[in-house]
């Protein structure tokens, strides 16, 4: 049965080219439930989006991925601030196969890069929550504060540099920096 | 990271949203890109001279063209013996340059620019682009929004040009030019917790309104208070009162009430 199951689950991993399931993000600079009313409206335009669900007096937003669509973390962002705002936390939901992550280093994951900060060293299994931790997707004072996490200046640009080659990243592959 | 980012989130629960939606001046955030926003503005202003009331027409449309700028067109009518005649009509751009925004705060600053038409006489001279002085005007707002409370302050330069139809500014070149100011204070009454989007908010609002002529050094300021219903989080009504408490500079119509309503269409175009 054990076997059945995680052949199941393997199988949906690799048939589903999603493994982000859920977005959660809480936006900075509110002023009341019409500018929510903005965001979520703007958030509803995402390709990806299956569904939205808010938390007004909280002004955090919680988006359902469409399984089997790609989700770009960078297109959230721009809703959110195309809507008058900024990201002030994002976390996502992440289905993960047996993938080993290191302290401040690079993984591919669901068609993205991520980079981890601030976390110990293990195998990632199943469905794991990340928080965002580039600029933008954090207060510029977090921003500022995390960067003790990583000398790599990707964590600076968001995107490969030298610093990656010995990875074997191409230059100029976004990376989402995160921790769990 | 994750007590601190749990710590984080609790803080926030507390922080509750506030206003700056303000009914007499605009403050320095934008609204969304690609969505657009209606407003009918009316004015039933007190004469002076006769101290009889009489009402103004002002159908505005609003653009969020970028997450920085945004766009409005509006026109004057103003009620005469039987009919709206047409007075004027204006064009503003505000660009926000600045922000810092933190969950429950932020602070905000625009540059903004407006010019108008007039085809009426030039007949009193303070300076007024909503339908009375063909004009620009140029100016900066900076707003900050705490908890509950928005304030907002701004300050601008206006020229009055020749309204159209050969009505010259006939109240000498030096009165041409004057100083707008602001100052405005903002509050969120209801809700006390925010569930949905079909609660209606009251919010309501005190400002002072001046201008201060360049050429002759006389000014007048308004205090105007307002309050604010906002429904279904995308129609919002306005009611407010202006009136003097500096008055050297002097207007035909210097005191009365304005009631707006406004709808916003979000995603309204491609």
């Amino acid at each position: 049965m054990k076997t059945l199951l995680s052949a199941f689950i393997i199988f949906l991993s690799l048939s589903a080219s999603a493994q982000v399931s859920k977005v959660t993000l809480q936006a900075s600079g509110l002023t009341c439930s019409m500018c929510n009313n903005a965001i979520s409206k703007a958030l509803k335009t995402l390709p990806f989006a299956q569904s939205i669900s808010s938390d007004i007096g909280n002004a955090s937003f919680d988006i359902s991925v469409k399984p089997g669509s790609k989700v770009s973390f960078d297109d959230i962002k721009k809703k959110v601030e195309g809507a008058g705002f900024s990201v002030a936390s994002m976390k996502a939901v992440v289905h993960f196969d047996d993938q080993k992550i290191v302290n401040d280093g690079h993984i591919n994951a669901g068609g993205m890069t991520f980079h981890f900060l601030n976390v110990k060293d293990q195998l990632l299994n199943g469905d794991k929550t990340i928080q965002i931790l580039d600029k933008g997707f954090v207060s510029a004072k977090a921003f500022a504060k995390n960067a003790v996490y990583t000398k790599m200046e990707c964590y600076k640009t968001g995107v490969a540099g030298s610093c990656c080659a010995k990875e074997g990243l191409v230059t100029g592959t976004r990376i989402y920096h995160v921790t769990i | 990271m994750k007590f601190l980012f749990s710590i984080f989130c609790c803080f926030n629960i507390t922080a509750l949203k506030a206003q700056e939606l303000f009914v007499y001046s605009e403050p320095a955030s934008n609204m969304a890109t690609k969505s657009i926003g209606i407003r009918a503005n009316n004015y039933l202003m007190r004469e002076t001279a006769t101290g009889n009331y009489s009402h103004s027409f002002a159908p505005e449309i609003m653009l969020g063209a970028s997450k920085k700028l945004m766009l409005h067109g509006e026109a004057f009518f103003g009620y005469d013996i039987s009919r709206f005649n047409f007075d004027g009509a204006s064009f503003y751009a505000k660009y926000r340059f600045y922000s810092a925004d933190e969950v429950h705060s932020h602070f905000r600053m625009a540059a903004y620019g407006k010019i108008a038409s007039s085809d009426n006489p030039v007949t009193q001279p303070a300076i007024d682009l909503a339908g009375r002085n063909s004009g620009a005007e140029a100016g900066i707002v900076a707003t900050k929004l705490m908890y509950k409370i928005a304030v907002s302050a701004g300050g601008s330069f206006v020229h009055a040009w020749d309204n159209s139809g050969n009505n010259k500014f006939v109240l000498g070149r030096g009165s041409r030019n004057a100083f707008n100011y602001n100052l405005s204070f903002g509050k969120l009454f209801l809700p006390k917790i925010y569930k949905t989007y079909r609660q209606v908010n009251l919010n309501g609002m005190l400002e002072g309104l001046g201008q201060t002529n360049a050429g002759t050094g006389r000014s007048f300021i308004d205090l105007a208070p307002s309050i604010q219903l906002i429904f279904f989080s995308r129609m919002r009504l306005d009611m407010g009162y202006r009136f003097p408490v500096l008055n050297s500079l002097s207007r035909e119509q210097d005191r009365g009430f304005l009631l707006r309503l406004e709808y916003n269409f979000f995603n309204a175009y491609k």
